[in-house]
């Protein structure tokens, strides 16, 4: 893999947390409606694509809403469900210096436009399995999403928090 | 928002298609693609105007041996891809959406079907990673699927001749199209992914171009 070690989102993300506790064999799918809340982001639409065997590396997908008046950025994401996690956004390139969401902005992560990739995966991921991430914003401080795995070729969740 | 979108793309392979021809001749301008009201036609993937003929290639599938693309598939319903299999995003997804459109089809339709995975990633997609690949896709359904790989030069010919932008990074920013050659060795129609109207387009289109 051609990746710049070092480009890695803030050395993104070694599995410090571990393994340990952030994948769940169950799907408590936490997705808050986009409008619905009085937080300053909110993050929804989370899922990570479940990888084809013998690939060790899967793509986590999410929408980040930003309902504040100012801008925020994304600096760091952080999975436990291997050994590095980092952001790609289209093109393939890396984000080294985090992401801007502009007030009442949106960053949108879908197939062909931008996902967290993570890489060399502790274990197996199934569907009906879920992966917590830290998302860790310059202002709005750290907030975990619950992301279920689903298989590829089933749907993505819906904007808007329907099946 | 959907429609604008897929005009777009639209537009853009149509783009494409039209610098892929540039140096080819200097024959009387015909009808622009980009002028044609028609849409898809009766595809419900994204048509293609000039339609592109079956290219010619020779490689190295999954077993080893030496698999040459027109021959071998020629008169068949064919889709050709080109991913590679490292790539947790769009390549899977793509993947399964035709492998799950095709089990929709009858067997006989899926038994006269290939499906061909051409790999940009010289590096790490070996014989025995496709097949591991690969096999995740084929199961259950009962169409052939054929991994192919071979030297860079190779890969790039292969994409040339196919009319598909040639792969960078190591293979990792490649086209995200997905060509369907029916039954007259003609490609009328391509897919690209988008969530689940793929699967829908490809059960759609396929057997209209297998006849």
């Amino acid at each position: 893999m051609r990746t710049p070690r070092p480009a890695a989102i803030g050395a993104l993300a070694v599995g410090l947390l571990g393994a340990a506790g952030l994948i769940r064999a169950t799907v408590p799918v936490a997705v808050p409606a986009a409008a619905s809340s009085s937080a300053p982001i909110v993050v929804s639409e989370a899922y990570v694509r479940q990888p084809t065997p013998p690939t060790d590396a899967a793509a986590a997908y999410f929408t980040i809403t930003n309902t504040t008046d100012r801008a925020d950025r994304l600096d760091s994401v952080v999975s436990g469900a291997g050994a590095s996690t980092m952001l790609h956004t289209s093109g393939m390139q890396m984000n080294m210096a985090g992401v801007t969401i502009p007030a009442h902005g949106r960053l949108v992560l879908s197939t062909g436009k931008g996902h967290v990739m993570i890489e060399h995966l502790f274990g197996v991921l199934r569907p009906g399995q879920s992966v917590n991430f830290d998302l860790s914003f310059a202002s709005a401080g750290t907030i975990t999403v619950v992301a279920p795995v689903i298989a590829p070729g089933n749907p993505a969740p819906r904007i808007g928090g329907g099946p | 928002m959907n429609q604008l979108l897929r005009r777009l793309v639209l537009v853009l392979l149509t783009v494409v298609a039209l610098a892929g021809c540039a140096s080819s001749s200097g024959s009387a301008p015909t009808t622009s693609g980009l002028n044609d009201q028609s849409g898809s036609g009766p595809y419900q993937g994204i048509g293609m105007d000039p339609a592109r003929p079956r290219p010619s290639f020779t490689l190295s599938d999954q077993s080893g041996s030496t698999f040459d693309f027109a021959t071998r598939t020629r008169g068949h319903p064919t889709l050709l891809f080109f991913g590679y299999t490292r790539c947790p995003d769009i390549c899977p997804a793509t993947m399964a959406d035709i492998s799950l459109a095709l089990k929709k089809l009858p067997a006989a339709l899926q038994k006269r079907t290939y499906v061909v995975f051409v790999s940009t990633d010289v590096r790490h997609d070996t014989a025995r990673v496709l097949r591991k690949w690969l096999a995740s896709f084929a199961a259950g359904g009962r169409a052939s699927f054929v991994g192919l790989r071979g030297s860079r030069a190779q890969i790039d010919a292969a994409q040339a001749a196919a009319h598909i932008f040639l792969a960078e990074d190591g293979g990792q920013t490649h086209s995200a199209q997905v060509l369907l050659y029916g039954a007259d060795d003609y490609a009328r129609v391509s897919f690209v992914y988008n969530n689940t109207a793929e699967q829908r387009e490809i059960e759609h289109d396929l057997p209209l171009v297998a006849r």
